[in-house]
């Protein structure tokens, strides 16, 4: 989950890190009571990384033009996300500009200290500018002083920037994070250095021991319920396609080896989910089965979806409770599904997709036996032991006309 | 290592991923579960077990145990795994999932330099078949032979043991090091075990994108495996949604490589190892028995 500037920057203000006066901008009306001086930067709190080039950053230097300004940034949409705030911010004049992050490499499996002396990083190709500095052991700041030397730094400046990279690692480290980039780094003409602009990306695994975080996690939410959810908060252990077949599995592996299979099988999948995590959706703790409920009511409410494929084999959690989700969805009215339309569109299905059951394994025993005598009409549910099998039927019903209730 | 059936085994923690069921099949396999350790509930008995509040507790009662299998709330991995690091308890199993990554890499600073076998998390464990189980592999799928696999994929470790059953090949020792993004053990450790393990003619490797575990698995065969070796990496046809900027791999990004994680990368590192590649499955019986034919 990525933050926005306001926030990145009053993370950075508690840890010590510089950064300019700034205000938060709720209203165009709100520069009226502005407490920092002209000139000022006006910048759209979006996640895009293109906000400057798509006009969402204005240099204004009275009210007038601020409010204008404001007005125009508050409705322009910057890939598909329109701002709910703006930061305003005192301008300020860079000697120099650097590149920093602390970031988990996880080939490495170790944390590694980024530096570039240069803010605007082509990264095709960066080459022999960016330097890094893998933490092995415990941080000391010593790693931080050996990125400043690696980076060319000479004198003081070796020491002003290893201090904010070492309040860097710290923030990494207190708040679970994946990423912590400052860029750019300005250096004033007296050595000042200052942190213009940050980026911070929560790891998703750690959210919830976090309260705040999982606050903001949840607002977020609140707010973008819509197929933005994906790239604004990262990966959530699905797969966004968009075919007539959607895959639910207990394991990434499993997940993609079905799609693996549906595409081998001249079908198309659609979005595929892994039910062993808990979605970034949850908030709060969740059980298998809250997520299996879930994920069928995902998958159900979006309209290119004709079949759901779920593939189980070994063990799952709360194996018994499963044969019960199961029942209850195919007997779901699709009306009911409102509430998961992901982007709140005006097209309700109005059938559920039929449902293909691979479950393989001395576990699902039981769950067979009650599943097979649910005998609902119009091939609506069918159970396979074996893979292969489960997605030849699923590509076939795919191929069918939709069931109408 | 020590998976014979007379090695002590510990449970650390009752989560969703372990069950009573999963214990009786363990015991039922052989396994010498002596006890569980769950805080707070010391003195009880939870899936007939005895249970101590403290792993020192259970080593005072039991002696020195050999494996412990952990499986408390994923935010608690780390201060479990290192109190039995404490106890001296060598080969640590962790079966649940998620655990925070920052968590892991000052696990691994420990576990790297103190010599300690670390499998998971996010992993069902080991199965030798027909001699032990450690974890929760369910063991219907498997039938003693000579067929190692390593995977890092749960599900997808019985999928593959189960096409090999049923093209009439068993298995020597299953193995999913797990599928978090930082874990324990790496491929190259678990292939060097299989080919200095006696019972083992050949090796399945299940790979899926994300990383390149299999990518310095391949040059590790290259080097030194003198064993056949199968490949299949799960996601061909998964699109490749994951640029290298959300990937939390800005380091690899350095080093230059833009293909990073792809199963395109794997496969292509796989044969120029000169290890086949199964694109499916059921294709890794055909592959192994052509291999191990040629033996």
């Amino acid at each position: 989950m990525d933050l926005l500037e306001y926030q990145v920057k009053e993370w950075f203000n508690k840890m010590g890190i510089p950064v300019l006066p700034s205000q938060r901008i709720d209203h165009p009306t709100d520069l009226k009571r502005l407490k920092i001086r002209y000139p000022i930067v006006l910048k759209s709190q979006v996640h895009a990384d293109e906000r400057a080039k798509a006009g969402g950053v204005r240099i204004v230097e009275t009210t007038i033009d601020a409010i204008a300004a404001a007005q125009n940034i508050f409705n322009l949409p910057i890939w598909g996300e329109l701002p709910e705030v703006l930061l305003a911010e005192t301008k300020y004049d860079a000697k120099d500009e650097f590149y920093l992050a602390v970031v988990l490499d996880t080939a490495l499996c170790r944390p590694v200290l980024l530096g570039c002396k240069e803010p605007d990083i082509d990264w095709e190709s960066p080459g022999e500018k960016m330097q890094y500095v893998v933490v092995e052991q415990e941080f000391s700041p010593f790693y931080a002083r050996r990125l400043g030397l690696k980076m060319g730094l000479q004198g003081a400046l070796i020491q002003s920037i290893s201090d904010i990279v070492e309040k860097m690692y710290q923030l990494f480290v207190q708040k679970d994070l994946d990423l912590v980039e400052i860029n750019p780094l300005a250096v004033s003409v007296s050595g000042q250095v200052m942190a213009l602009n940050g980026k911070v990306r929560v790891n998703e695994r750690a959210i919830n021991r976090h309260p705040e975080i999982a606050q903001m996690a949840a607002k977020m939410l609140g707010r973008h319920r819509s197929s933005k959810i994906n790239s604004t908060l990262g990966d959530w252990d699905g797969l966004e396609m968009h075919g007539k077949i959607g895959i639910l599995g207990n394991g990434t592996g499993s997940v993609l080896t079905t799609l693996d299979a549906v595409v081998n099988a001249g079908g198309k999948p659609g979005v595929s989910l892994n039910l062993r995590h808990s979605f970034l959706t949850d908030t709060g703790p969740t059980t298998f089965c809250d997520r299996l409920e879930t994920g069928l009511k995902i998958l159900a409410a979006d309209k290119s979806i004709q079949v759901i494929l779920i593939n189980f084999l070994g063990s799952i959690p709360q194996v018994s409770e499963v044969p019960e989700v199961i029942a209850n969805f195919i007997q779901l009215d699709p009306k009911e599904l409102k509430s998961h339309l992901s982007n709140g569109s005006k097209n309700q299905p109005k059938h559920l997709p039929r449902l293909v059951l691979r479950l393989a394994g001395s576990d699902f025993q039981d769950a067979r036996k009650y599943l097979a005598t649910l005998k609902p009409e119009g091939e609506t549910l069918i159970i396979v032991e074996n893979l292969d099998e489960a997605v030849t039927q699923a590509v076939r019903l795919s191929k069918l006309p939709a069931y109408k209730r | 290592m020590n998976l014979t059936p007379d090695s002590k085994v510990l449970i650390q923690g009752f989560c969703e991923f372990i069950s009573a069921t999963h214990i009786a099949q363990m015991k039922a396999y052989g396994t010498n579960l002596v006890a569980g350790v769950d805080p707070g509930c010391g003195g009880q008995q939870i899936y007939d077990l005895p249970v101590f509040d403290l792993v020192e507790e259970a080593i005072s009662k039991f002696g020195q145990i050999d494996t412990t299998i952990i499986c408390v709330h994923p935010y608690k991995v780390l201060d479990a795994a290192l109190e039995a690091i404490a106890s001296h308890i060598r080969q640590i199993i962790i079966i649940s999932a998620g655990v925070p990554p920052l968590d892991m890499v000052e696990l691994l600073r420990k576990t790297e330099t103190h010599e300690i076998l670390l499998v998971g998390p996010n992993s069902p464990g080991i199965i030798v078949p027909g001699k032990i189980l450690l974890g929760t592999q369910p063991s219907e799928f498997y039938t003693p032979g000579s067929v190692g696999i390593v995977s890092r994929s749960s599900t997808l470790t019985y999928e593959v043991a189960w096409e090999l059953t049923r093209a009439g090949l068993g298995q020597s020792i299953s193995v999913s090091i797990g599928s978090d993004a930082i874990v324990g053990s790496s491929f190259s450790q678990w292939l060097q075990i299989l080919d200095e393990d006696e019972t083992t003619e050949a090796i399945v490797l299940v790979g899926q994108p994300g990383g390149e575990s299999e990518e310095a698995a391949a040059r590790y065969i290259a080097e030194a495996i003198d064993k056949p070796v199968i490949a299949y990496i799960a996601g061909r046809h998964a699109p490749t949604t994951k640029s290298w900027h959300q990937s939390g791999n800005l380091a690899t990004v350095v080093r230059r490589d833009h293909n990073f994680g792809t199963t395109q990368n794997k496969s292509a590192a796989f044969q120029a190892a000169q290890v086949p590649v199964a694109e499916y499955p059921a294709q890794i019986p055909q592959l192994l028995k052509k291999v191990m034919g040629n033996r």
